[in-house]
C-alpha cells in the first residue's frame, strides 16, 4: 500500500474517529470546544489531503498510472456476493485525489465558519444543547463523503452514498423542532430514495450483466463484452421484460440511466430537483458544505465514475436532463428573494451545467466546473450565512441593501464568487476566473458536439486511420491535434499512454507557438461505425448559452440587492455586522477559488480523463492533448473559446449590466417590469417554481392521498366487513363452544369432578365425627358385615340352622 | 337433670341384695378352689368337690354353666341398659364374678382366682374411683339419642348374628377336655416358655404405672 | 343341651362380647365405655379358656397363660384409661365422651 492510499484512508478514518469521540464525549466538550475539536479533526484530514495532492501533482503520469494499478492490487478481499468477490479498495487516481482535497479543504473552512455561526444560534431543544450534535453529524458527513470519494467499488460507493444521504437528512432537519425543517428533511430523503431506487436498479444490472461491482473491473468487462460481442452485446441477445423483448444495447442504456438516476437524486437534477431549495432549511454551513459544494456534487462524481458504462443513448439522457435542469432552475433563480434560495437555484443550475457537460462528453470540463463551483459556491453560501447571521436571521434580500459598508469582507468575497459563477474573464486573452474556464469549456464541448460533429468527418482525411481499423468495429481514438499521431486503438488501454505522451511533445511546442485551431485537444472516442453518434440537437447548445447570460444577471441582482444600493430596512441595516471567525473562511475560499481556477486541478483532471473516459462507446471530448504542466485555463480560449467569444464571451458584462440597470435604484423598476402584462404571468410562474412542486403535490401527494383514501374505503368496507363477519362468526362459534362445550361440557366435567370430590369428601367426612363411640360402632358394624359376608359365602348358615334345629 | 344432661339416682335396695348374693356365691365356690389350686393337695382328684365343682360331672357342669353363664350374660346385658355408672359397675362386678366361676367350671382355677383378685378387687375399684373422680355426683347420667341406641343395637345384633354363625358354623377341632392345670406348671411355663412376653408385660406394667401417674397428676399452673 | 361343650361357652362369650360392644357404643360416660371394653375382654378370655379346655393337648396351658396376660393387660388398660378420664374431665369439665370430638373431620 503506497503512502498515498494510507494517507487517503487515514484522512477518511480520522473524521470517523472524531465522530465516535463526539458521540460519546461531545456533550462534555461543550459549546465551543466540540466545534474546535471538529475543526482539528478536519484540519488533520486536510493536511493529509494536501500532502497527497501536491505530491501526486509532482508525479509523472507514468508514475501515477503505476500507483493506480498498485492500488488495484492492494484491494482488500471482504466477502463473496454469490460467486462475485467483493473487495474494498482505494480508487487512487487524480480525480480521487483532487476530490479528496476539495472536500477536506472546503470542509475544514466551513467547520471553522460553523464554530462562528453556531455561536450565535440558539441550539437548545428541550433544555439540551444540540451544539455538539451538529458537529457530530458534520464529522459523520465528512467521513461518508471521503469514503464515497475513495471507494473503488460501486457497492461501497453506494453505502457511503446512503450515508451522506443520511447525514444530509439529519442536518437539514437539524432544527427538527421547526415544522418546515423536518418536512424539508423528509422531502430530501424521500426524493433521494426515488433516485436511489434507480441507482440500486443500475447496480443490480451491473452486478448481473458485468459480474462485478468494482468500478474498473466493470468498465473492463463492459468493454470486453462490447469488443467481443459477448454477454450483453452478444448478437441477438435480448431479455423478456414484462413481455417486451429488450435488446442488450437497450439494457446497457438502461443500466447507465439507472445509475444516473442516483446522480439525479443526489445532484438534484430535474425532475428530482425539488428537494434542494427546501434543504436550505438546514443551518447555512450545512447548505454550503453539503448542499452546494460536496454532497450534491457526488452525483456528478458518480456519473464521472460510471462514465465508461454509459452508452450514447444514456449519455444523451444525461445531457437532456442536465440541460432542462440548468435552464429551468436558472430562470427560477431570477425571481427568488430569499438569499439562500437564490443560491440554491443557482447551485441547481450549475449542477445542471456539470451533468450537461458529462452528457455532451466534456468529462474534464464538467469535473473542473465541479471543483471551481465547489469553492466559489461554498464561499457564497458562507457569505450568505454571514449576512443572515449579521442581519438577525433576515433572509429576504428585499429587506437588505447597502450592506457593503457594514460587512466589507463578506461583500467583496461574495463579489469574487459572483464573478466566478458568471464566468468573468477577458475575452480572447484571459485571464478569467472560475466559470470562465470551466463553464465555457463545457459550452465549448457542446458547441463541438453540435457544430463540428462528427469529428471524423473533418479529420478523416488528416488522420487517415487505416480502413482496417475502421472495419474492425472496435472503438478508436482520434487525436485530432496531431496528424502524425493518427488513430490509436484504445483497446490497448494504458499501454498507449506513454506513446501518446511522447507524441504530444512536438505538438506542445506547436501549440504554444501557433495557437493551432485543432489544439482543442479533442479526443473523440467510440464513434463506432455501427453506432455512429449524431450531432447534438441545436437546442442542447443554445439553452446553456442563454443561461450563461441569465446566470450573471441573477447573481448580480442578488449581490446588488444585498450589498449595494440604499438600505431598505433600517433595522436590518443597523444590526448588520460581521465576525472574524466567519469571514476568515470566506477569504480562504476566495483564495481557493483562484487557486483551483489556475493551478493543479485542471491538469490533474486532464490526466485522469484519459483513463476515466477510456470508454467503449461513449463520446468523450477532453483536453487530454493538453500537457498537464500547461497553464490551466488557457487550453480552450485559443480555439473553441475563440469561436465562443462572439456567442458568450461578453455574457457576464451583459448580465451584470442589465441587473445593474434594473436594480440600481432598488426594487421599483423590477416591480414595474414584473407587473407588465405577459411578463407578470411568467414572473408568477417562476415565483411558483414553475408549479413543479404543485404538480408533485397534486400528482404524487394528492394521488397518494387519494389512493390511500381509496384504500381506506376498501379497508373500511371490504376488509373490515370481512373481518367483522369473521369476527361475528367466530364469536358465534365461540359462544356455542363456550356455552355448550366449555361451560356445559368441559366445565361440567371439571365441576362434576370437583363436586363429586366434594360430596365424596363430605360423605367420607360425616363418619369422621371425632366421637369414639361412633368409631366403635363403625368398626363393629364393619366387622359384622365382613363376617356375615364371609359366612354367606361359605355356606355356614346351614350349619347354624342345623345346630339350632337340634 | 344437671347442666350436662346428668341425672342422679341412688342404688336400689334390690340391687344391693343381688350384689350380696353374688359375692356370697363367689366366696363359697372360690374358697376351696383357691385352696386347692394354691395348696395343690388340699382336695384330691376325683373327690366330691372336684366332681361337683370341678365340672367333671356333666349335670353339675350343666347346672353351673347355665346358672353362672346365665348370670354373666344377664348382668352383661343389664350393663347395656343401665344408665347409671355406679350401677353399671355393680353389674360388671356380677359379670366378672360369674365369669370367674365359669373359669372354675372350665378347670382354670388359677385364672378364676386371678379374675376375682385383679378384676373384682383391682380394676373394678379403679373404675369406681374413676367414676368418683370424674363426676360432680356419682349418679349422673347422659341421655343417649334414640338413633344412636338403635344403631348400636342393630350393629350389636348383627355382630352377634355373625359370631353365632361363625361359632356354630365352624367344625372346631375337638380333643379330650383337659383337667386342671397345676399352678406350678403355669408358673414354670411363664418363666420358661413365656418368659419374653412375661418380661414385656412386666415392663408394660411399669410403663403403665408411670404413664397413669403422669396422666392423672394435677397440673401445676 | 345338657352336655356342655365348646359351643356353649362360645355362644356365651359372643353374648357378652356383643353386650360389651353395645355398651361401648351406647354409653356417653367414658367410664361406661370402659366398662364395655372390660366386658369385651372378658368375653375374649372366656373364649381362650374354653378353647384351651376343649382343644386338648397342651393348648390349655397356652390358653390360660394368654388369658392371664389379657387380664394383666386389661388391668393396665384400665389404669391408663382411668387416668385419661380424669385428665379428660379436668380439661373439658365433663366426662361426656361425645364432647371430645375435636378431631372430627
Amino acid at each position: 500500500m503506497s503512502w498515498y492510499e494510507q494517507f487517503l484512508v487515514a484522512g477518511t478514518v480520522v473524521p470517523l474517529i472524531g465522530f465516535a469521540f463526539l458521540v460519546f464525549f461531545g456533550h462534555r466538550l461543550g459549546k465551543p470546544l466540540s466545534g474546535w475539536f471538529t475543526v482539528l479533526v478536519m484540519g488533520t484530514s486536510c493536511v493529509l489531503a494536501t500532502c497527497v495532492l501536491f505530491s501526486w501533482h509532482g508525479l509523472s503520469p507514468a508514475d501515477r498510472a503505476e500507483l493506480t494499478a498498485a492500488a488495484v492490487s492492494n484491494q482488500f478481499y471482504w466477502a463473496d456476493m454469490g460467486s462475485v468477490p467483493i473487495k474494498i479498495g482505494v480508487k487512487l487516481d487524480s480525480l480521487t485525489v483532487i476530490m479528496f482535497f476539495m472536500v477536506t479543504f472546503i470542509a475544514t473552512w466551513i467547520f471553522v465558519f460553523s464554530v462562528g455561526y453556531m455561536a450565535g444560534h440558539s441550539d437548545e431543544i428541550d433544555g439540551q444543547s444540540k451544539y455538539h450534535r451538529f458537529f457530530t453529524y458534520l464529522c459523520m458527513f465528512a467521513f461518508s463523503m471521503l469514503g464515497l470519494v475513495i471507494s473503488s467499488n460501486l457497492l461501497f460507493l453506494f453505502i457511503f452514498w446512503e450515508l451522506v444521504g443520511l447525514c444530509s437528512y439529519l442536518l437539514i432537519g437539524f432544527y427538527f423542532d421547526k415544522k418546515f425543517a423536518s418536512n424539508a428533511a423528509m422531502k430530501a430523503f424521500i426524493t433521494n430514495r426515488v433516485g436511489d431506487f434507480g441507482f440500486l436498479f443500475g447496480l443490480m444490472m451491473v452486478f448481473f450483466f458485468l459480474g462485478t461491482l468494482d468500478l474498473d473491473q466493470a468498465a473492463a468487462n463492459f468493454r470486453q463484452q462490447y469488443a467481443s460481442s459477448t454477454g450483453l452485446f452478444a448478437i441477438g441477445y435480448s431479455i423478456d421484460l414484462f413481455g417486451w423483448q429488450v435488446s442488450g444495447m437497450t439494457l446497457a442504456t438502461l443500466m447507465g440511466v439507472g445509475l444516473f438516476c442516483g446522480a439525479m437524486g443526489k445532484s438534484a437534477q430535474f425532475p428530482l430537483h425539488v428537494w434542494l431549495p427546501d434543504a436550505m432549511a438546514g443551518p447555512t454551513p450545512v447548505s454550503a458544505l453539503i448542499h452546494a459544494a460536496t454532497m450534491v456534487a457526488a452525483g456528478v462524481y458518480l456519473v464521472a465514475r460510471i462514465f465508461r458504462l454509459l452508452t450514447p443513448d444514456a449519455q444523451m439522457v444525461v445531457a437532456v436532463i442536465g440541460c432542462i435542469t440548468l435552464t429551468m432552475t436558472a430562470l427560477i433563480a431570477i425571481v427568488q428573494t430569499d438569499i439562500k434560495k437564490v443560491l440554491a437555484y443557482s447551485t441547481l443550475s450549475q449542477l445542471g451545467y456539470m451533468i450537461f457537460g458529462l452528457g455532451v462528453g466534456a468529462w474534464t470540463a464538467a469535473l473542473f466546473h465541479l471543483m471551481t463551483h465547489a469553492f466559489f459556491k461554498a464561499m457564497m453560501f458562507l457569505g450568505s450565512g454571514q449576512v443572515i447571521e449579521g442581519c438577525h436571521h433576515e433572509q429576504e434580500i428585499t429587506k437588505m441593501g447597502g450592506l457593503h459598508k457594514k460587512m466589507p469582507v463578506t461583500c467583496w468575497t461574495f463579489f469574487i464568487g459572483v464573478l466566478a459563477i458568471a464566468g468573468t474573464g477577458i475575452p480572447w486573452t484571459g485571464p478569467g476566473i472560475g466559470g470562465f474556464y470551466s463553464k465555457d469549456e463545457i459550452l465549448a464541448a457542446a458547441l463541438m458536439r453540435t457544430d463540428h460533429w462528427p469529428p471524423e468527418a473533418e479529420h478523416h482525411a488528416k488522420a487517415a486511420p487505416s480502413d482496417e481499423e475502421l472495419e474492425s468495429g472496435l472503438s478508436y481514438r482520434l487525436a485530432s491535434d496531431s496528424p502524425e499521431h493518427g488513430a490509436t486503438d484504445t483497446s490497448a488501454g494504458h499501454d498507449s499512454q506513454p506513446k501518446s505522451e511522447q507524441a504530444h511533445g512536438p505538438s506542445e511546442l506547436d501549440h504554444a507557438a501557433a495557437h493551432h485551431v485543432d489544439q482543442a485537444a479533442l479526443v473523440a472516442r467510440a464513434t463506432d461505425s455501427e453506432h455512429p453518434t449524431s450531432p447534438l440537437p441545436k437546442w442542447l447548445f443554445w439553452f446553456p448559452i442563454a443561461i450563461a447570460y441569465v446566470t450573471p444577471f441573477y447573481m448580480m441582482r442578488l449581490w446588488w440587492l444585498t450589498f449595494m444600493g440604499k438600505p431598505r430596512d433600517q433595522h436590518v441595516y443597523d444590526h448588520a455586522h460581521e465576525s472574524k471567525l466567519m469571514y476568515v473562511p470566506l477569504v480562504a475560499l476566495a483564495v481557493g477559488t483562484f487557486f483551483c481556477s489556475y493551478w493543479v486541478f485542471r491538469p490533474l483532471l486532464a490526466d485522469a480523463a484519459s483513463a476515466a473516459t477510456d470508454a467503449t462507446m461513449v463520446v468523450a471530448i477532453d483536453g487530454h492533448a493538453h500537457d498537464a504542466d500547461h497553464a490551466v485555463g488557457l487550453m480552450l480560449h485559443h480555439d473553441v473559446h475563440r469561436d465562443l467569444v462572439p456567442i458568450v464571451g461578453f455574457a457576464f458584462l451583459i448580465g451584470f449590466g442589465v441587473a445593474w440597470a434594473i436594480y440600481r435604484n432598488g426594487l421599483e423598476l423590477a416591480t414595474r417590469i414584473s407587473s407588465m402584462p405577459g411578463i407578470a404571468f411568467m414572473h408568477r410562474a417562476l415565483r411558483e417554481r414553475l408549479y413543479i412542486d404543485q404538480v408533485y403535490d397534486f400528482v404524487l401527494v394528492m394521488g397518494c392521498r387519494g389512493f390511500s383514501r381509496l384504500c381506506s374505503v376498501f379497508d373500511a368496507w371490504v376488509v373490515d366487513m370481512v373481518a367483522l363477519l369473521c369476527a361475528a362468526l367466530v364469536r358465534r362459534i365461540a359462544a356455542f363452544s363456550g356455552w355448550v362445550l366449555d361451560a356445559r361440557g368441559v366445565d361440567g366435567v371439571v365441576n362434576g369432578v370437583a363436586s363429586l370430590t366434594k360430596y365424596a369428601g363430605n360423605a367420607v367426612r360425616q363418619p369422621q365425627t371425632g366421637r369414639v363411640r361412633n368409631y366403635v360402632l363403625f368398626a363393629a358394624g364393619s366387622a359384622a358385615v365382613v363376617l356375615l359376608l364371609i359366612l354367606a359365602g361359605s355356606g355356614a348358615w346351614s350349619a347354624v340352622v342345623g345346630w339350632i334345629g337340634l | 337433670m344437671g347442666a350436662n344432661g346428668e341425672t342422679v339416682t341412688v342404688l336400689k335396695p334390690q340391687l344391693k341384695l343381688i350384689l350380696a348374693a353374688v359375692i356370697a356365691c363367689m366366696a363359697m365356690t372360690a374358697a376351696p378352689r383357691v385352696a386347692m389350686a394354691s395348696g395343690g393337695g388340699g382336695l384330691d382328684e376325683g373327690g366330691f368337690v372336684s366332681d361337683v365343682l370341678g365340672g367333671s360331672h356333666p349335670l353339675f357342669e350343666a347346672v353351673g354353666f347355665y346358672l353362672f353363664g346365665g348370670l354373666a350374660a344377664f348382668s352383661a346385658i343389664a350393663i347395656c341398659f343401665t344408665k347409671d355408672v355406679v350401677r353399671m359397675a355393680i353389674w360388671l362386678f356380677a359379670t366378672l364374678g360369674a365369669v370367674a366361676i365359669l373359669y372354675f367350671l372350665l378347670t382354670a382355677y388359677f385364672l378364676g382366682v386371678i379374675q376375682i383378685i385383679v378384676y373384682a378387687g383391682g380394676t373394678l375399684v379403679l373404675l369406681i374411683f374413676g367414676v368418683m373422680l370424674t363426676t360432680k355426683s356419682p349418679s349422673m347420667q347422659f341421655a343417649v339419642s334414640k338413633i344412636g341406641l338403635a344403631a348400636g343395637g342393630v350393629v350389636s345384633l348383627l355382630l352377634f348374628a355373625a359370631l353365632m354363625g361363625l361359632v356354630l358354623g365352624t367344625d372346631w377341632q375337638r380333643g379330650e377336655p383337659t383337667g386342671s392345670i397345676p399352678v406350678a406348671t403355669l408358673g414354670r411355663d411363664l418363666l420358661t416358655t413365656y418368659l419374653v412376653p412375661f418380661e414385656v408385660i412386666s415392663v408394660l406394667l411399669l410403663v403403665v404405672m408411670i404413664g397413669a401417674a403422669y396422666l392423672a397428676r394435677q397440673e401445676r399452673e | 343341651m345338657l352336655e356342655i361343650g365348646l359351643n356353649h361357652y362360645l355362644v356365651l362369650a359372643a353374648i357378652i362380647f356383643c353386650a360389651g360392644v353395645f355398651s361401648m357404643v351406647s354409653k356417653r360416660n367414658a367410664i361406661g365405655v370402659l366398662i364395655g371394653v372390660e366386658l369385651v375382654l372378658n368375653a375374649v378370655n372366656i373364649n381362650f379358656v374354653a378353647f384351651g379346655k376343649y382343644s386338648g393337648g397342651n393348648t390349655s396351658i397356652d390358653a390360660q397363660v394368654i388369658a392371664l396376660f389379657v387380664i394383666v393387660l386389661a388391668a393396665a388398660e384400665a389404669a391408663v384409661a382411668v387416668a385419661i378420664c380424669t385428665n379428660y374431665y379436668r380439661n373439658l369439665n365433663t366426662i361426656d365422651i361425645d364432647r371430645g370430638d375435636a378431631v372430627s373431620g
